[in-house]
């Protein structure tokens, strides 16, 4: 699992030094406090222990800087300035250690990134991993993995890899109880269950089959996290990172949601998911049991120069700032202004 | 003027009259001595009177914390549906109850404004509030209606509170 990560002078920190949980990680924050930073930094140290890719190329790959200049990852100043990004991890028999990317503003390619630490530990201990990215690419995986593998088309690697893991075909034996016990949760959810024909998904139910492109995006989001249970890619000791998981999700589904991510924590998967949403975020609180591991970080600029700041709280009643909530507090302001005006006041 | 009530304090420095509404002391004047919902605080402004209700929910499950008059088990808390549903009746009957009270004591000339204090945070807060003044009803009325129940209705935290009325500083001071 990953215990921490740290940021000098990259992408949008001046420095970040986290803690994380080893069940659910909820980052809160308001646009460009670096919420998909943090969770795209982290899942391509994770998914190099797998697909053997330099950790520099990984960064550029899942980054996506302009012309592909590893160096501007590193936060903009007047001069020629250096960053880094460390991350420590935890093996299941208690290993600790930690990998280190430096590079320059004025790298032009990853191959100058010095990458230091237990890279060789960090290799030799693979767990899967899974980058769940805002916008949905699943209805359109036909084709995409042969023009992302033969044209340099400008999409962050996050896209392509997630397409990979959907099609990952499914694990040998028997399925567990507890996986079965999650996938029956979203068939009833999304009243079917996903299969694939030439590239395509499908939703199969009594009806038929329903392309993708023809199903909600909401469904589809379901649909994703069905195939990912099913073909073993979120088992226990993997991390799943998800990005808004609340975008085109009919709030009614998020208890849903919610309810198997927790069910997955407990299973052993470590999970990191960004938010704007007080739903999903109260999903959460409700469905946390008194042995769950959850951590709520919150992410805001403060101090003189405006830096990304953070902090991180075991409970949501206890996370300030809270952004999320701040936005409803000041609808009620408003609100108590417009009706009582200067009452009070 | 000060007056406490389930552990707040509240200073309405601009009021005419401040008085615990729900008073259960048969020797005071504003002893309340009827069988009907009571809100906790009444106070009387010079063109509107507040009516205030405080209701604290224990942060976890503890089935003999006390909510209002009932006991986390009886209200059922662990079950959030019926719980809300509980809190927003309970919020929603005293008010109606306290308004004939007040009618029968020829005391409702000047529009009420209803302030329930919580423990929620503003989120939860803003959907409880849309449901009370949907249910009260404030919002919706019937058009034979020519007279209003309630000005306005809000649901506030305590740091909601002292933001948005300067004039009536509250404070915490014991556990409810």
């Amino acid at each position: 699992m990953i215990k921490s990560l740290k940021f000098l002078n990259f992408t949008a920190f001046d420095s970040l030094d986290i803690s994380f949980s080893p069940g659910v990680n909820l980052l809160i924050g308001e646009n460009g406090t670096g919420k998909t930073h943090i969770l795209k930094a982290i899942y391509a140290a994770c998914d190099i222990t797998k697909s053997k890719k330099g950790f520099a190329e990984k960064i550029n790959d899942v980054f996506y800087p302009s012309g592909k200049q590893i160096g501007r990852l590193v936060k903009r100043a007047k001069t020629s300035t250096s960053g880094s990004m460390e991350l420590g991890r935890e093996t299941p028999d208690g290993k600790a250690f930690s990998i280190k990317l430096t590079l320059t503003s004025h790298m032009l390619t990853p191959t100058k990134a010095k990458v230091t630490g237990a890279t060789k530990l960090w290799l030799e201990n693979p767990f899967s991993s899974v980058f769940i990215p805002v916008k949905d690419m699943m209805a359109n995986a036909p084709a995409f993995r042969s023009l992302y593998a033969t044209r340099n088309i400008h999409f962050e690697e996050v896209y392509a890899d997630i397409i990979d893991r959907a099609f990952l075909p499914a694990l040998k034996g028997p399925t567990d109880h507890q996986r079965i016990k999650l996938l029956g949760i979203l068939q009833a959810a999304m009243d079917g269950k996903v299969i694939t024909k030439n590239e395509e998904f499908f939703l199969k139910n009594k009806q038929g089959e329903l392309e993708f492109t023809l199903l909600a995006e909401g469904f589809r989001k379901l649909g994703l996290l069905w195939l990912l249970i099913q073909n073993g890619t979120l088992l226990s000791g993997s991390a799943l990172f998800w990005d808004e998981p609340e975008t085109n999700l009919n709030p009614r589904l998020m208890q849903t949601v919610v309810s198997i991510l927790m069910e997955l924590q407990r299973l052993g998967v470590q999970i990191f998911v960004s938010t704007h949403d007080y739903i999903l975020l109260k999903e959460f609180d409700l469905a946390t049991r008194e042995h769950d591991q959850i951590r709520y970080h919150s992410l805001y600029r403060g101090g003189n120069t405006g830096e990304i700041l953070h902090n991180s709280c075991d409970t949501l009643a206890g996370l300030d700032p809270n952004a999320i909530d701040a936005t409803f507090g000041s609808i009620i302001d408003r609100q108590v202004s417009k009706d009582m005006g200067m009452l009070g006041k | 003027m000060i007056v406490d009530a389930d552990g707040y304090r509240f200073d309405f420095t601009d009021a005419i009259n401040v008085f615990k509404f729900d008073e259960t002391d048969p020797t005071s004047p504003t002893f309340h001595g009827a069988p009907m919902k009571a809100v906790d605080v009444i106070a009387e402004l010079s063109d509107f009177y507040l009516f205030i209700e405080i209701k604290e929910y224990p942060a976890s499950y503890d089935p003999d914390a006390i909510i209002g008059e009932k006991t986390c088990s009886e209200v059922d808390c662990p079950n959030r549906t019926k719980h809300l549903e509980w809190l927003k009746n309970n919020l929603k009957y005293k008010f109606r109850d306290s308004f004939i009270y007040r009618y029968a004591e020829d005391k409702t000339k000047k529009p009420v404004h209803y302030l329930c204090l919580l423990n929620f945070d503003d989120a939860l807060n803003s959907v409880i509030r849309k449901t009370l003044r949907r249910e009260l009803p404030i919002d919706k009325v019937p058009a034979r209606w020519v007279k209003t129940l309630a000005q306005s209705c809000q649901v506030l935290n305590l740091d909601a509170w002292n933001r948005n009325f300067p004039k009536w500083p509250a404070q915490k001071v014991r556990a409810a």
